[in-house]
């Protein structure tokens, strides 16, 4: 993958373009004054311990779960989902 | 103490009104949508519950506290069989195919859920204007906007559409709804209240949160949907809170403000003068108040705005239009993403996330995602140093009144600005709550994590006070 991925591409998004509201934020971030640039992640601990994780087990849906999942998909043809043509390139 | 879900089941309990009755009456209010806070409404489902608790009262059988009472909720929920739009154009067709665990949890608890809520789409706003479904109107002037992102569900509440109503809130979309529309709004401690099921937006950030008339209803609703959750392992154990450790202060001796929230230039002067004065009347009851230092508004706005587009463009990196959302054909896979993605999010989402995927992206993510991470460290590391001097913290919910409909559409920057005192305390993952009191938009209280009893302790005691 190129190192040089516009923004367009990267949020895959048609014509999409770098705000300049948001680009005033990061300026803001760049030119901070802080202490320590080692992000730590010690006051922001939200992952879950060893002995907490849950068990690793398929839980089947239930049918009207199925039935709304298959209800969502956006196209289906002679009883089959479709998806969008794959990429050729 | 003052409740509207005691009031109401004590009516069902001595048979003055019938559930079906009470249920048709809240339908009644919201369906001319005089507001535009209904996105759909859940009528069927809504008076085969009350049914059913008609019948049970009738039968002579005990009913819950929550049991036929009637909530809405944000359209950001999953409920079963239930539209979930997230007010997008995106998922407008969209239905949720199982229920979040906090909405299951009052609805296990007897609870009616009678309205989905119109918002910001994907939470993506402060004034709920960026939704297809028509600018909320704030409940007290409807030139002005009701707030965001759960703005629906504020102004529903405050019109007395619904009892209470759940809403979310990533960087102050209940508190500061709650404020525009003068009704409560928590904020709970992250983690309290399980996120399964909610429609992310900033998963760092993310509360369900509850918006209620009283404090009672609040401690009531905020108990019933509280606890660890498998589903969403950021969740942890939590105590129920009584009724009576909030009935009386005997606690909170302690409190501070930011000095740098009221001594500045973009406060509202009479914001600013009646913040003071409620300072003034908590002094006088031999409360001890501390001046504190924070980081400036700039800095706040900057570090909740950039972490939250990064997480955000992470979480709607999934609506791609494969597997349900409005998808649009394009000549192959890639082309049918982008055009789907260009077609259906609304500008103000397109926005965030492009800058989401710029800072997480080479060049810009050491410079400004990882030196915003470090921020959050040390506004974490500040609050845990301001209480272990203080109680609670209280500032105002909001710089400035309610806008205008219409002006901040225009300027996104003046409308992230808007979110300058709400947002550090969401970066903290501290319980905060908006009081409809001491200020034209209210007044925010602020624990230390897990201490959410403290804020409705001290709301209550506040009543009296300011």
């Amino acid at each position: 993958m190129s190192n040089l991925m516009t923004v367009d591409i990267l949020s895959s998004i048609k014509g999409a373009k770098s705000s300049e509201t948001i680009s005033k934020l990061f300026e803001v971030i760049k030119n901070a004054n802080i202490s320590s640039n080692n992000f730590s992640s010690k006051n922001i601990q939200n992952a879950v311990s060893l002995e907490e994780l849950r068990d690793d087990i398929v839980l089947e849906s239930t049918e009207i779960e199925k039935k709304i999942i298959i209800e969502n998909f956006p196209k289906e043809k002679n009883g089959y989902l479709v998806v969008s043509r794959v990429i050729e390139e | 103490m003052e409740s509207q879900i005691r009031e109401i089941h004590q009516l069902l309990v001595d048979q003055k009104i019938s559930c079906t009755s009470l249920i048709q009456e809240k339908l009644a209010t919201l369906k001319p949508n005089s507001h535009n806070t209904v996105n759909s409404l859940l009528e069927d489902l809504a008076l085969e519950k009350a049914k059913k608790v008609d019948e049970k009262i009738k039968n002579g059988e005990k009913i819950g506290l929550l049991e036929g009472i009637p909530f809405g909720l944000k359209d950001v929920y999953m409920l079963q069989g239930t539209m979930t739009t997230a007010s997008s154009e995106f998922l407008k067709s969209y239905k949720s195919a199982y229920t979040a665990t906090a909405i299951q949890k009052l609805i296990d608890a007897g609870a009616i859920p009678i309205v989905k809520e119109n918002g910001d789409s994907f939470g993506h706003g402060s004034s709920s204007e960026n939704t297809i479904f028509g600018a909320v109107k704030n409940a007290f002037n409807k030139e002005l906007v009701a707030g965001g992102s759960s703005g629906g569900s504020a102004v529903n509440v405050s019109k007395n559409y619904t009892v209470f109503s759940i809403g979310g809130d990533t960087g102050g979309s209940v508190r500061q709804p709650s404020g525009y529309n003068k009704v409560y709004g928590l904020k709970p401690t992250y983690g309290r209240i399980s996120r399964y099921g909610l429609l992310a937006y900033a998963s760092s950030t993310d509360c369900v949160g509850p918006i209620a008339t009283s404090i009672e209803d609040l401690r009531i609703v905020l108990n019933t949907m509280s606890g660890k959750d498998v589903k969403d392992q950021t969740t942890y154990v939590s105590d129920e809170i009584s009724e009576e450790n909030i009935s009386k202060n005997d606690t909170i001796k302690t409190i501070g403000y930011f000095k740098n929230f009221i001594e500045n230039d973009a406060i509202d002067a009479s914001i600013k003068s009646d913040f003071l004065t409620s300072i003034e009347k908590i002094k006088a009851t031999g409360i001890n108040v501390k001046a504190l230092d924070f980081f400036d508004a700039e800095t706040l706005i900057s570090t909740y705005y950039t972490l939250a587009m990064a997480e955000t463009a992470s979480n709607l990196s999934r609506l791609d239009g494969t597997n349900y959302g409005n998808r649009m054909e394009g000549k192959n896979l890639k082309d049918s993403y982008s055009i789907t993605r260009s077609e259906n999010f609304s500008e103000e989402t397109k926005r965030r996330i492009v800058g989401g995927n710029q800072v997480l992206s080479q060049g810009f993510a050491d410079d400004i995602y990882l030196k915003a991470l470090s921020i959050r460290d040390e506004i974490s590391e500040n609050f845990e140093k301001d209480f272990q001097e203080v109680d609670i913290i209280v500032s105002p919910v909001t710089p400035n009144s309610p806008p205008k409909i219409g002006d901040s559409l225009k300027n996104p920057l003046a409308m992230y600005l808007s979110d300058a005192y709400t947002v550090g305390f969401s970066l903290g993952q501290l319980p905060t709550l908006t009081i409809p009191q001491g200020t034209l938009t209210g007044v925010q209280l602020t624990a230390a994590k897990n201490n959410d009893d403290l804020l409705l302790k001290f709301a209550n005691f506040l009543k009296e006070v300011i």
